[in-house]
């Protein structure tokens, strides 16, 4: 199975207790239900996630896990928007973790499932890799063993086992550190603080309390699959009205420029 | 496609055996050893892809299913054909297509056992395809569509056994009739809801998607039907019958039209008020990357061979048309698939990753079988003319003579 250590020393595990100390989860209630929100208004795709992704998880070469898609734009160039400025930002996109997950509902042999804390896993040794999951999920975002996997490094990367060849995996919200009260690599390494982990059952827990004051959307919420990962959004956005008030103005200014 | 190529060459084999009256005759030779070829073509694909891996398939993350899928819905939609004439006709009390339906149910057992088959070179790991089995999960439509397509393959079996008696146990024939209805309808349309219950992919996800499956499972099913009959009629002494073809072109426009207007009225809907992420995915049919195949389905595919059928009566107009309108139902298993996999819903740059070393992001352009997935279809065409040549050697042609011929 995907999350079995693989006795290998996370270099976590090496750093100072500081580090480790970061890396707790905040707050854990009795019965935790795993949650992320990512805020779009810190993230400056980088993509340092998607890479201690792939290392911590022994993804291969040519596979992710997770990854930084570019809203706003074709890859990386900005666009401007009408109102002058840049109309474009980052969603970094892994599994919803969805609640209601349409991948686990059609998996003819039950690979797929949740566990007791609402992580959406995959039992690698039960999948068939008819990849039915794949064409299900409404994000994208799992990946199919195709061939044998390449690794950067002979050895190969992860603190969890590889999966074989012909299985379909994905993000596992990092199940193997959430045993160690640790959080995700990804959220432990970004360079931004945007990504934000919890328990959704606890009410002091970050994770909640941003969710309540902020504005978090979820993608695709009218394909009903109700995903743990929320998308806080960008407060710096300059609301509506405030737009048509200024593009009078500057209407205003450019035809006086003109006359 | 090559399928009807097959069943051509399938039938031609067969019946330059039946003329020559036996078994050892070169035409039948040849035939087997053209068998036995494609057999291990596919067996050997199949062998070799199973070693390496699906990485040897045209396939990727973004397209992950492909021409095994698409020959698994065109497979499961002609074995239509035998139930039409057997428990159609049965029910509707005409004896008119007697003459054809062990022929046609041969046909339909070939195309479930076949579609059966197609599964396992489409799964990564087929050493694990027995864990469906063991602890199948029940909300998965694939389990479903496994339970009902056993269930139709022992039903085709029963019913061929039964046709072969003689004399054929009317009662038999009839309770069969009357329990194959709901499966075969249930076959069609649990194929469809494997697609259509996906909110993943809004071409797929509308409840028109049985219906369709079901208009198109009847045109093609009867099309190969004809297509077959003629095939042996004229390289055998096998006699089909003027009634028959002409009974089942009035039928085969009948589905034609159910199925064009189906076709029509999702198209239309969608266009005029779909959703947006519906209506993106019909465009690459109307008119993104998969345009010359849509269009090349409506018209050559389905407006022809109608006005064929509807402007003349012979048998070799209807033939032609039987064979254009399988083509055409084929390309139409092609633009379901393709339609709903080229444009993911969640479709921001850079994409979805390739899933092999060095193969970039980015949802792909198109996909090409790799000579690997030709090779394992080459199979299954083998696999498929190897049942109806045994079905027609040893079901078919022997009762032959004791059959009404309606001229
Ligand atoms: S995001 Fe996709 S893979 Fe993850 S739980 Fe939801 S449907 Fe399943
Ligand atoms: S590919 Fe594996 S996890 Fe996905 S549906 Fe098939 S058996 Fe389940
Ligand atoms: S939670 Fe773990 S597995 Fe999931 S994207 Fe983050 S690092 Fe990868």
């Amino acid at each position: 199975m995907s999350t079995e250590p693989t006795g290998r020393v996370s270099p976590i595990e090496a750093l100072s207790p500081a580090s480790r100390a970061y890396g707790t989860i905040d707050v854990r209630s009795e019965h935790p239900r795993w949650g992320m929100a990512v805020d779009l208004e810190r993230c400056v795709g980088c993509w340092s996630c998607a890479v201690i992704c792939k290392s911590e998880n022994a993804v291969p070469l040519g596979m992710w896990w997770n990854r930084i898609l570019t809203d706003g734009a074709a890859l990386d160039t900005p666009s401007s928007d009408d109102r002058g400025g840049h109309d474009l930002h980052w969603v970094p996109l892994a599994c919803q973790h969805c609640d209601d997950a349409p991948c686990q509902k059609v998996c003819p042999t039950s690979a797929t499932w949740t566990n007791a804390e609402g992580v959406v896993l995959v039992n690698q040794d039960d999948c068939i890799g008819c990849r039915y999951c794949m064409a299900a999920c409404p994000y994208g975002v799992r990946v199919f063993n195709w061939g044998d996997s390449e690794y950067p490094v002979p050895e190969g990367t992860g603190m969890v086992a590889p999966r074989p060849v012909g299985s379909v995996e994905k993000c596992t919200l990092c199940v193997h550190r959430l045993a160690e009260n640790q959080v995700p690599s990804c959220v432990w390494s970004c360079p931004a603080q945007a990504r934000i982990f919890g328990d959704l059952e606890a009410p002091e827990s970050r994770l909640v309390q941003m969710l309540e004051s902020r504005n978090p959307t979820i993608l695709l919420e009218e394909k009903g699959t109700h995903p743990k990962v929320s998308y806080l959004q960008p407060r710096r956005r300059r609301p509506l009205l405030a737009v048509a008030a200024a593009t009078e103005i500057e209407t205003e200014i450019d035809s006086g420029e003109g006359s | 496609m090559s399928t009807i190529d097959a069943v051509v060459s399938g039938a031609g084999g067969v019946g330059l055996a039946a003329r020559e009256g036996r078994r050892s005759g070169r035409g039948w030779n040849v035939w087997v050893g053209l068998l036995v070829t494609g057999l291990v073509i596919g067996f050997g694909s199949f062998v070799y892809q199973w070693s390496a891996g699906l990485t040897v398939t045209g396939l990727s993350n973004t397209i992950t299913w492909g021409l095994y899928i698409v020959a698994f819905m065109f497979l499961v939609g002609i074995s239509a054909g035998g139930l039409i004439v057997v428990a159609g006709a049965e029910l509707a009390g005409t004896h008119r297509f007697e003459h054809v339906n062990r022929l046609a149910v041969v046909c339909s057992v070939a195309a479930v056992a076949t579609a059966a088959g197609t599964i396992l070179p489409d799964l990564g790991r087929p050493q694990m395809a027995w864990k469906m089995l063991v602890q199948p999960h029940l909300t998965s439509p694939l389990v479903w569509d496994m339970a009902v397509l056993s269930l139709y393959l022992v039903i085709g079996v029963v019913d061929l056994w039964i046709l072969t008696r003689r004399p054929v146990p009317a009662k038999s024939l009839r309770v069969m009739a009357i329990v194959s209805l709901p499966v075969a309808i249930l076959v069609h349309s649990v194929t469809a809801w494997i697609f259509g219950l996906l909110v993943a992919r809004p071409f797929w996800n509308t409840p028109l998607l049985a219906p369709l499956f079901i208009s198109s499972a009847l045109v093609s099913g009867t099309a190969l039907v004809i297509a077959t009959a003629a095939i042996v009629e004229r390289l055998t002494n096998f006699v089909v019958g003027g009634a028959v073809y002409r009974g089942l072109r009035r039928l085969l426009l009948w589905f034609v039209a159910a199925d064009a207007f189906l076709l029509f009225t999702e198209v239309m809907t969608t266009f005029v008020s779909g959703e947006p992420d519906h209506r993106e995915q019909l465009d690459v049919l109307l008119t993104g990357r998969l345009a010359p195949v849509f269009w090349a389905e409506v018209t050559i595919g389905l407006l022809l061979p109608a006005m064929i059928l509807v402007f003349t009566n012979t048998r070799r107009w209807i033939v032609t048309a039987s064979v254009l309108l399988l083509a055409g139902v084929f390309a139409k298993r092609i633009n379901i698939l393709f339609a709903a996999e080229f444009d993911p819903l969640v479709g921001l740059a850079p994409g979805i990753p390739g899933g092999r070393p060095g193969q970039p992001f980015r949802p792909d352009e198109i996909y090409l079988p790799s000579w690997v997935e030709l090779g394992v279809l080459t199979g299954m065409v083998a696999f498929f003319c190897t049942i109806v040549t045994i079905g027609v050697r040893y079901a078919v042609l022997p009762h032959q003579d004791e059959d009404p011929v309606l001229d």
